[in-house]
């Protein structure tokens, strides 16, 4: 826009010259009669008053639509900077301490439950080994009737001998005989006894072997359990946290994205501080061409040029107007006090 | 406690410029299109430093400057010109008015910030 605006000027001026040229030439031809100076300064006056209101207004219009433009499209990128900083603020380690928070209830939960049955199967165990010593009881049992049958078979043996004895002696043996016999048949009950005792301590024995066969299975199956669920819950917990690091990654990932871009947009924003230069350079040039219609007449360059280089504030200004070439715009510079 | 830094102004692309450069390094920022909008925020608002243009509609730079060490607190906050203004006496008038830096457009943030973080610490 600026490089039209600058064509239709120099074209103005152009016609501007042109027209002052003609209108010299005229005045110059032989039979023609000159115009009056008077006139002539009116004319180039009344050409000034009219061109210049209007190569103001359209350095105002196209430097007041730049503005507004460069002003609103500041904002926006302003706005998406903005944005931007507090989409990276909040998920900044937001999930690294959401994920810990899940991922350290979750393990915590499956230890309970892993726990739970372990302490279920160490109970098991423990029940085992009381089923393994009760067995060891019962095989004490069966060593004492063997004991009591022993002493039976000896009692029963000394009884006969007693009663022997007691027929030998005769009558007065007699009532010794009858004790001797009672003894036998205390004998033989013992023997009895023992022997019902024995086949008492081969049940419980047969008993408690079946349980302990089937509390054994029992308990290896549980085993197996527990292993397999302590396995799953590893695995789940792998899972868990194989997820929680891919979205973890894919977060860091959007974050240096839309670090990225709020960099890319800030870099462009420091681009578009040319608004502000030539935004002056056009009030410079604007406020130049006003004071057109007043100094026309003269046709004294210098007054309008002199008057253009006072209000410039920028370097390359200055060295635009003396080399009349577009300049390169300084580097920033800092100075402290 | 982020630092507040008061940014003068009569274009608001420099403004957001500068403001997302400084936003960006932690410190909190308030902005005025010229001198005299600044002296109004600066009533009643205390601000650890300030960055003004020097070419500006209603109040120049450089008397909103003066004006502003005027104000018992603003007397010590730094202020750093920062403008297209490439004239020597200008830059005498911003130092005697009470200016501690002089930085010239277009900037890039890195220097700027570098210039502020030497007045001030976010």
């Amino acid at each position: 826009m600026a490089e039209i605006l600058i064509g239709a000027i120099a074209l103005a001026a152009g016609f501007g010259a042109g027209y002052l040229v003609r209108d010299r030439r005229a005045a110059a031809r032989p039979g023609a009669a000159p115009a009056p100076p008077d006139a002539y300064a009116e004319k180039v006056t009344e050409f000034a008053g009219t061109v210049a209101p209007v190569w103001s207004a359209q350095i105002d219009s196209s430097r007041t639509q730049m503005e507004t433009a460069i002003s609103q499209l500041t904002e926006t990128f302003a706005g998406i900077v903005e944005h931007l900083d507090s989409v990276i603020a909040s998920s900044s380690g937001a999930l690294d301490q959401s994920q810990h928070g899940a991922f350290d209830r979750s393990r915590e939960r499956l230890g309970d439950v892993v726990g739970t049955l372990d302490q279920a199967l160490t109970a098991s165990r423990e029940s085992l080994n009381e089923l393994h010593s009760l067995l060891g009881l019962n095989e004490e049992l069966r060593s004492m009737s063997g004991e009591v049958t022993r002493i039976a078979a000896q009692t029963n043996l000394l009884a006969l001998n007693a009663a022997i004895e007691a027929q030998r002696a005769g009558a007065v043996g007699a009532s010794f005989g009858v004790v001797a016999m009672e003894v036998r048949q205390l004998a033989d009950r013992s023997q009895n006894t023992s022997a019902r005792m024995v086949e008492n301590v081969d049940r419980v024995a047969e008993a408690i072997n079946s349980v302990l066969a089937a509390a054994e299975t029992s308990a290896e199956r549980e085993g197996t359990a527990v292993a397999h669920a302590n396995g799953e819950v590893q695995g789940v917990l792998d899972d868990l946290r194989s997820a929680m690091t891919q979205m973890q990654e894919s977060s860091q990932e959007l974050e240096q994205a839309a670090i990225g871009i709020r960099g890319e947009i800030s870099d462009s924003l420091v681009s578009l501080q040319f608004q502000d230069r030539v935004n002056q350079m056009l009030e410079h040039l604007r406020d130049n061409i006003s004071r057109l219609p007043e100094v026309a007449a003269s046709l004294d360059s210098r007054v309008l040029l002199d008057d253009l280089s006072s209000k410039y504030t920028m370097a390359e200004e200055h060295q635009a107007h003396s080399s009349q070439k577009a300049a390169k715009v300084s580097e920033s510079e800092i100075t402290f006090f | 406690m982020a630092k507040t830094i008061l940014i003068v102004d009569d274009s608001a692309s420099v403004r957001q410029v500068v403001s997302i450069a400084l936003k960006g390094a932690g410190y909190e920022v308030i902005t005025a299109n010229d001198g005299k909008d600044a002296l109004s925020k600066l009533n009643g608002q205390r601000v650890h430093l300030i960055i003004s243009d020097v070419n500006m509609p209603n109040m120049d730079g450089i008397t909103f400057v003066a004006e502003a060490k005027k104000l018992p607190a603003c007397k010590f906050t730094p202020i750093i010109m920062l403008t297209t203004e490439s004239q020597e006496d200008k830059k005498k008038q911003a130092q005697a008015a009470g200016a501690k830096a002089w930085v010239t457009k277009p900037f890039q943030p890195e220097q700027m910030l570098s210039a502020v973080a030497k007045l001030v610490q976010p």
